[in-house]
């Protein structure tokens, strides 16, 4: 007999694959594809700020090289975004390398302001670079139809599937190492380094290595969002709500586990965009006090997120069934 | 016999303290070796050096005849040196199973071989029918056998305790030198600072007594107890009455 | 040449002592509490938009109106340390971040609802008088905003020093046991540090007013700012962290000097780093390991 897990995977996998097909509504995919996006971002920030608790408030740097690099070598140069997508997670990485050798040496709170500053300066340089990479008034992408070489689409199918990609890769990732010797070395490095390095972890190279990959997927993310909106600029680009989100939706949903991010971000995502419909995008403000509102709960009352009372709920039901 | 660690004119200050002068010491392949001496003589120094979380001002420290001065902690662990921490450091969130597996993938990456091995090392220290639980929730006596199998899952040479018995009950201390007694039984090289003075008698042939980060002396348990500089440096503390929560 | 270097090192010199006030406000906390208030900056923003209300509804002057800002803010203070703050101690980095990092967030975001994104700006008679010494010209305003911050920081020095209130601060600095072996409950002395602390950050608000304009992310500016004085200067060292703070400031204006309007905040952080590069223990002493 099939078990009841995998056709519970197979269903859920089918339902998101033909979601497109049933939902028409241009809304809806829109901030179904926000979740998966943010969901992925969320992923990949947890891979380092989840497991080994490195706190980083700086992804917007990886998201913006991303963006930056596959963004210029399209119109520079007229490649293909399907190889900026993946040029920009290669120039992330080797940005990581230095950032990471800098800020690496601080712990805790340090590290999480010393990255903030990586990324605002990286803003700053892009703000500067007028001639080469548009300055404070960013670009718009070339507008090509429907031309999935050139990872464009008619509608917003193609962006849905590509985003829910993303996200599997990410998720598969993440799953990978977890149950490696990696996943146990990169909590025990979070919970306690110098212990850690007492039984033989490598926590520097551990630190760089996870650095490395979760640098890779959040660049990826940034091409992928200039695609889907065809616009970029500094300010977008390197958003730090991008950081913060990243951060957040971790946190919400559960840091530290494979699936945290992604409820995190089916719970955030969807009322940010229903609080902006009805309230209007001209109200700045209320999408932040009420993600702050959220968070600080979180923290008080369930600081190791909302997926354990799911998961509690769950074994609840299951043992009595 | 050949020498597991040699310890040579090693010095460490912190600003103007002086933690360890010109020590030395050396401990052979196999043997048990004991540092003792006052709160603040300078033993959680002296480990914190050997084991590179210190990097020492002068001297040479060398495990195996490798040079261990100037590697970090984790290279050290990887030539086959272990150690616990005075107060045990569990990661609190994961299960002891997984705790002591982190230990064990130093040598084998796979992760079946290494739940092997971290559950040979768990039923070692007798930890066996908590594998699952939260290392957070332990009592001291099994946070001190977790930090112990986890130690030992990293397949050490020498392992070096630091004060693993104290806060123990008389028959706790007993179960701790009864797993030493093993330990050494089964080759390892063993050093191990203490105050519990029933049990470093009960575990160590050869015994090195640091006061004020100077070793002032070293020799067998009995000669080591009469010797006057370690009466006089114990007076009326440790040995007389051996204090429950010494810290260093 | 000189000129202009004398001239950006006094501008500098003077918004420096500002970023000192905050700074060493993040400092007192992280020191005592041993918590990084990411929301310093917004409470810089709250005391602006004190001193811009009552300015504009009272028709108080700005630096007056310090004796509103500063109590008020100090009672915001007590209240977040015993509602807040209180409640992550001892939970590890990820609540203590977090949670202050969420406080900034929306203060700034319900500020943003309340009072719009416009800059508000509170003119008085002394906003734009500056006199001469020599080749360089020194705002009235800004001056006065400097003196002002050197003598608060001045005070709290003293209190730190000479009050069993400020002796227990600074022992808790050192070992948390050490403040509860001299029989001071450590919560008052918690929630007197972050009372200063924001008190002075409130200080910050109302001496800008008559020459800075205030806006509900104005805040951002000071935190980083007083994060990357305070890392320079050691965190948890007051006095580090006064000279780190006039520093900031001399390189902020050389830099808005020397590399462009914008560039201000390139030349601080780039000063950050190198630091971490060469320093990574900051330059007044060490705390990493």
């Amino acid at each position: 007999m099939v078990p009841i897990k995998t056709i519970a995977i197979v269903l859920a996998a089918t339902i998101l694959i033909a979601l497109p097909l049933v939902v028409k509504n241009a809304f809806a995919l829109d901030i179904c594809i926000r979740v998966l996006l943010f969901a992925f971002i969320g992923v990949a920030w947890n891979l380092m700020g989840g497991y080994a608790k490195q706190l980083s408030l700086g992804h917007a740097a990886f998201f913006g090289l991303g963006a930056y690099t596959s963004t210029l070598l399209l119109i520079r140069l007229g490649i293909s975004p399907w190889i900026g997508i993946v040029a920009g997670g290669v120039v992330a990485m080797l940005v990581s390398l230095p950032i990471g050798w800098l800020c690496f040496r601080l712990r805790g709170p340090y590290f999480a302001i010393a990255t903030i500053a990586v990324a605002q300066v990286l803003m700053l340089l892009f703000l500067k670079l007028r001639d080469f990479a548009w300055g404070a008034e960013g670009t718009t992408l070339p507008n090509l139809g429907n031309a999935p070489l050139m990872m464009q689409f008619g509608g917003k199918a193609g962006y849905y599937w590509l985003a829910l990609v993303l996200l599997a890769l990410a998720l598969a990732i993440t799953y990978r190492i977890e149950r490696s010797w990696m996943g146990y070395y990169l909590v025990a490095v979070g919970e306690d380094e110098d212990a850690a390095e007492a039984i033989g972890v490598n926590a520097p190279r551990i630190k760089r290595d996870v650095y490395l990959i979760s640098a890779f997927l959040t660049a990826l993310a940034g091409t992928f969002y200039v695609q889907y909106i065809y616009f970029i600029d500094p300010n977008t680009a390197f958003s730090f709500n991008v950081s913060v989100e990243a951060a957040l939706v971790s946190i919400v949903g559960g840091i530290g586990t494979l699936w945290g991010p992604v409820l995190g971000t089916i719970l955030l995502e969807p009322t940010s965009a229903l609080l902006q419909s009805t309230l209007g995008s001209g109200r700045g403000g209320v999408q932040l006090t009420v993600y702050a509102l959220i968070l600080m709960a979180v923290i008080l009352w369930r600081p190791t997120g909302l997926l354990g009372i799911f998961t509690d709920t769950y074994q609840r039901i299951a043992r009595r069934g | 016999m050949a020498e597991a660690l040699v310890v040579r004119g090693v010095s460490k200050r912190f600003g103007g303290l002086r933690a360890v002068a010109d020590f030395s010491f050396s401990v052979n392949e196999g043997e048990t070796v004991a540092l003792i001496g006052p709160n603040g003589a300078g033993k959680t120094t002296s480990f914190n050096l050997i084991t590179g979380y210190y990097r020492p001002d002068a001297g040479s420290i060398t495990a195996f005849g490798r040079e261990l001065v100037g590697l970090p902690p984790y290279e050290i662990c990887t030539l086959g040196l272990a150690r616990t921490f005075q107060v045990a450091r569990p990661f609190g969130q994961m299960t002891v199973l997984a705790n002591v597996m982190t230990g064990a993938f130093l040598r084998d990456r796979r992760p079946h071989i290494a739940r092997e091995r971290a559950r040979e090392a768990i039923r070692f220290v007798g930890l066996a029918d908590k594998e699952n639980a939260l290392a957070a929730d332990l009592t001291t006596i099994d946070e001190r056998r977790l930090e112990m199998a986890r130690a030992l899952a990293t397949e050490p040479k020498l392992l070096l305790l630091d004060e693993v018995m104290a806060g123990l009950n008389p028959s706790e201390i007993d179960q701790a030198v009864g797993l030493v007694g093993q330990l050494a039984q089964r080759g390892l090289t063993i050093v191990i600072v203490e105050h519990v003075m029933r049990a470093i008698m009960a575990v160590a042939r050869h015994i090195v007594v640091l006061d004020h980060g100077q070793k002032i002396a070293e020799g067998t348990p009995r000669t080591v107890v009469g010797n006057p500089e370690v009466i006089r440096a114990y007076l009326g503390t440790g040995y007389a009455h051996p204090h429950p929560h010494a810290t260093d | 040449m000189f000129s202009t270097v004398a001239q950006a090192v006094i501008n500098g010199l003077l918004i420096g002592g500002i970023y000192a006030l905050v700074s060493i406000g993040v400092t007192l906390i992280f020191g005592v509490v041993k918590v990084v208030n990411f929301a310093q900056g917004e409470f810089v923003m709250i005391g602006m938009y004190i001193s811009f209300f009552l300015a504009t509804k009272l028709g108080v002057d700005p630096l007056l109106s310090l004796a509103i800002s500063m109590p008020a803010l100090f009672l915001i203070g007590v209240l977040l340390q015993e509602t807040l703050i209180r409640r992550v101690l001892g939970l590890g980095d990820m609540p203590q971040i977090f949670l202050t990092f969420a406080l900034s967030l929306l203060l700034m975001n319900v500020a943003l609802l309340l009072f719009t994104a416009n800059y508000q700006t509170v003119h008085t008679a002394y906003s734009d008088a500056s006199f001469q010494v020599g080749p360089v010209y020194v705002s009235v305003a800004k001056l006065i905003a400097f003196v002002v911050a050197m003598l608060l920081s001045g005070a709290l020095w003293l209190f730190l020093h000479a009050t069993d209130m400020g002796k227990a601060m600074r022992a808790a600095a050192q070992n948390r046991d050490v403040a509860m072996l001299m029989g001071i409950n450590p919560n008052r002395v918690f929630s007197v540090a972050v009372g200063l602390a924001l008190a002075l950050a409130g200080a910050a608000g109302s001496l800008l007013m008559p020459f800075y304009p205030a806006y509900p992310t104005v805040g951002q500016v000071f935190t980083l700012m007083a994060f990357v004085a305070v890392i320079l200067g050691t965190l948890g060292n007051v006095t580090g962290a006064l000279i780190a703070g006039l520093m900031m400031g001399i390189a902020e204006s050389l830099g808005i000097q020397f590399v462009g309007a914008d560039s201000g905040l390139i030349v601080v952080f780039l000063m950050l780093l190198v630091t971490l590069a060469v320093r990574p223990s900051g330059l007044f002493g060490g705390w990493s390991r």
